[in-house]
């Protein structure tokens, strides 16, 4: 899916710019550059309308950040939580939540469980092999409703206990 | 890792031995003018270890997938559909699977492809998991399951005959869940130890052996007709257009019917019951989860062998009746026990449902299309009917359990199996042959 997103990526701007540039050619001030058609897919990305914006880019060390879908999360104590399969962002873009596949064997039985966004710690994770580690147990999240699309979406913070939702679950072992 | 103790210790053993007839077997002393009846014992151990090594294979295909592919930074949606896909050509396969093994000669090179075509897949699956290469090896996998399904009692059927498939189906099913319930422990282990990719690296490495003891069943001594369920060559009956020959059958119909039932109340059992135990004991989960599923395991290979004995001795519908209550008690044990433990303990009852259809599945087909030559045509049909019911089953459970909770959801599966249980009772007829027929040939 990877190979195939990148070309989707590639050839979305090319089409979709590219045409619209050539029949506005003749009156724009990018059209002093008669080379710019030819230029690459992501230099044309910017310029349609607003002629001198550069693009921002950062450079970050690939030690110092890293993907996060897929990765297995640690708990408090240091046992396995199961893994990251997505991230809930609310209407802002703001990121609220990650969706961790937790518990079962060889696939059998996990549940998918929406923790706070804020109880994740990523110091840790950004080492290849190395693990996500969240704020709570095992114990504190197993009871949780698990997450649905499309459903109101319970999500498990670091302080607080699930009562206050009306599920029963053990006091946090500390 | 005893296959591969097994595995380095079987090809000295078939050569040095003669093509000895077995001598436990139904028709041991006849001459060798009637290879299919009294199967080599080259050939018996061969089918054995065959069912062995394929239900290891296929147990690296199973739900663990999805865990692969999440490691693989696959999102849900990709993952659900490809499995999905596979799930659509696993179901819409049995008939066409069933028909390809019907018109082979030789269900051992038919076998022989499927096999070869699986390991390729599981390759794919280890070396590329980006989406169409994926994608194409789980329709390959799903497609070549489908012909091995039918081909496995075909072969045991053209080995045995019908005097003496009873017993060999027990076989096959003891040695095919201590194959899977093996390959679980080595997989689990294996995914826990380095990755989950290496999974299915040991699955490309066991379809080796897994050819190997298909090839030390002699192809000589699988008799093409009864591999077929046709009579022999002079009493065949004129093929007329095999489907709406089938599609008349009634035994086969209602059968096929109850097997939808079944399989509709069976297929939700485990996911639901192992989903609950992760909310309910988080540390113990995955260990009983595992002897949720290892526990059924046992029961069927000590019971299998059994099962096929008495199915000669009392019949089909008794056992088939047992099973099927063994699936209603199981569906109101998990609604009303709560006690994980216990749990595990109800999983008995799992072995002996399982273990009852895996041998009765094949045979009752066999009983119902004897003479027709549509024997694996037919196995598709009931092939499909599982399917049918199997895929419906984990999408009904999850509704009935979102909307009103754990305990209707078992109980109402429960009344499904109820439902298969009333059509054997008061529709399905007892399909064992009379004892004159079975050895008139």
């Amino acid at each position: 899916m990877r190979i195939q997103t990148v070309w989707i990526a590639f050839a979305i701007p090319v089409v979709f710019l590219a045409v619209p540039r050539l029949v506005l050619a003749a009156d724009t001030p990018a059209a002093v550059q008669p080379i710019a058609p030819k230029a690459p897919a992501s230099s044309t990305q910017t310029k349609p309308k607003m002629p001198p914006m550069a693009p921002s880019v950062t450079v970050m060390d690939a030690a110092g950040a890293s993907g996060i879908l897929g990765r297995a999360v640690k708990g408090a104590d240091g046992k396995n939580m199961g893994r990251i399969v997505d991230v809930i962002v609310d209407t802002s873009g703001k990121v609220r939540a990650a969706v961790i596949d937790f518990g079962g064997f060889l696939g059998v039985g996990s549940r998918k469980i929406a923790v706070d966004w804020n109880a994740l710690h990523f110091s840790g994770a950004v080492k290849r092999g190395d693990d996500v580690r969240l704020e709570l147990t095992r114990d504190q999240i197993k009871a949780a409703p698990e997450y649905k699309e499309g459903k109101p979406l319970v999500v498990i913070g670091a302080s607080g206990d699930l009562r206050s939702l009306g599920i029963s679950t053990p006091a946090p072992a500390k | 890792m005893i296959y591969l103790h097994e595995s380095q210790n079987a090809p000295p053993k078939y050569p040095a031995q003669p093509p000895a007839v077995e001598p436990g077997g139904p028709n041991g002393s006849e001459p060798l003018s009637e290879p299919a009846i009294g199967p080599s014992q080259a050939s018996a151990r061969g089918l054995d270890w065959f069912v062995f090594f394929l239900a290891d294979v296929q147990t690296g295909f199973g739900p663990f997938v999805a865990v692969y592919l999440t490691t693989q930074k696959w999102t849900q949606v990709e993952i659900g559909l490809v499995l999905s896909v596979s799930g659509l050509v696993a179901l819409l396969g049995q008939m066409p699977g069933g028909a390809i093994v019907d018109w082979a000669r030789s269900e051992r090179m038919v076998a022989t492809v499927a096999v070869a075509l699986i390991g390729v897949s599981a390759a794919a699956y280890a070396a590329w998991p980006i989406f169409p290469a994926i994608l194409l090896a789980a329709i390959l996998h799903a497609g070549s399951s489908c012909v091995l399904g039918p081909a496995i009692a075909a072969i045991s059927l053209g080995l045995v005959g019908r005097a003496g498939i009873g017993h060999r189906l027990g076989r096959n099913a003891r040695f095919a869940s201590l194959g899977s319930g093996i390959a679980a422990a080595a997989m689990g282990t294996v995914g826990y130890l380095w990755s989950s990719r290496a999974v299915f690296l040991v699955t490309v490495v066991l379809a080796l052996p897994t050819l190997l003891a298909l090839w030390h069943i002699r192809a000589a001594e699988i008799d093409p007709e009864y591999a077929h369920g046709s009579l022999h060559a002079k009493s065949r009956p004129p093929r007329s257009s095999s489907l709406a020959m089938l599609a008349r059958n009634r035994p086969l119909l209602l059968f096929s019917s109850v097997l939808l039932l079944f399989h509709l109340a069976n297929a939700a059992m485990l996911p639901l019951v192992g989903s609950f135990m992760t909310a309910k004991s988080s540390t113990w989960a995955p260990a009983l989860i595992g002897a949720c599923m290892v526990v059924p395991q046992i029961v069927v290979a000590a019971i299998s062998p059994w099962v096929g004995t008495r199915s000669h001795i009392w019949g089909r519908r008794p056992l088939l009746l047992i099973g099927i209550a063994a699936l209603v008690l199981r569906g109101l044990l998990f609604a009303f026990v709560h006690d994980p433990r216990l749990l595990v303990a109800v999983q008995i009852f799992d072995g002996v449902a399982a273990s009852i259809f895996s041998v009765l599945v094949p045979l009752i087909v066999a009983d119902v299309t004897f003479g027709t030559g549509h024997f694996n045509l037919a196995q598709g049909i009931v092939g499909t009917a599982v399917g049918i019911g199997a895929s419906v089953s984990t999408v009904l459970a999850g509704y009935l359990t979102d909307q009103f909770g754990r305990s209707t959801a078992f109980t109402s599966l429960a009344f499904i199996a109820i439902l298969a249980l009333a059509v054997v009772w008061f529709a399905m007829p007892e399909t064992r042959p009379p004892e004159a027929e079975v050895h008139e040939i």
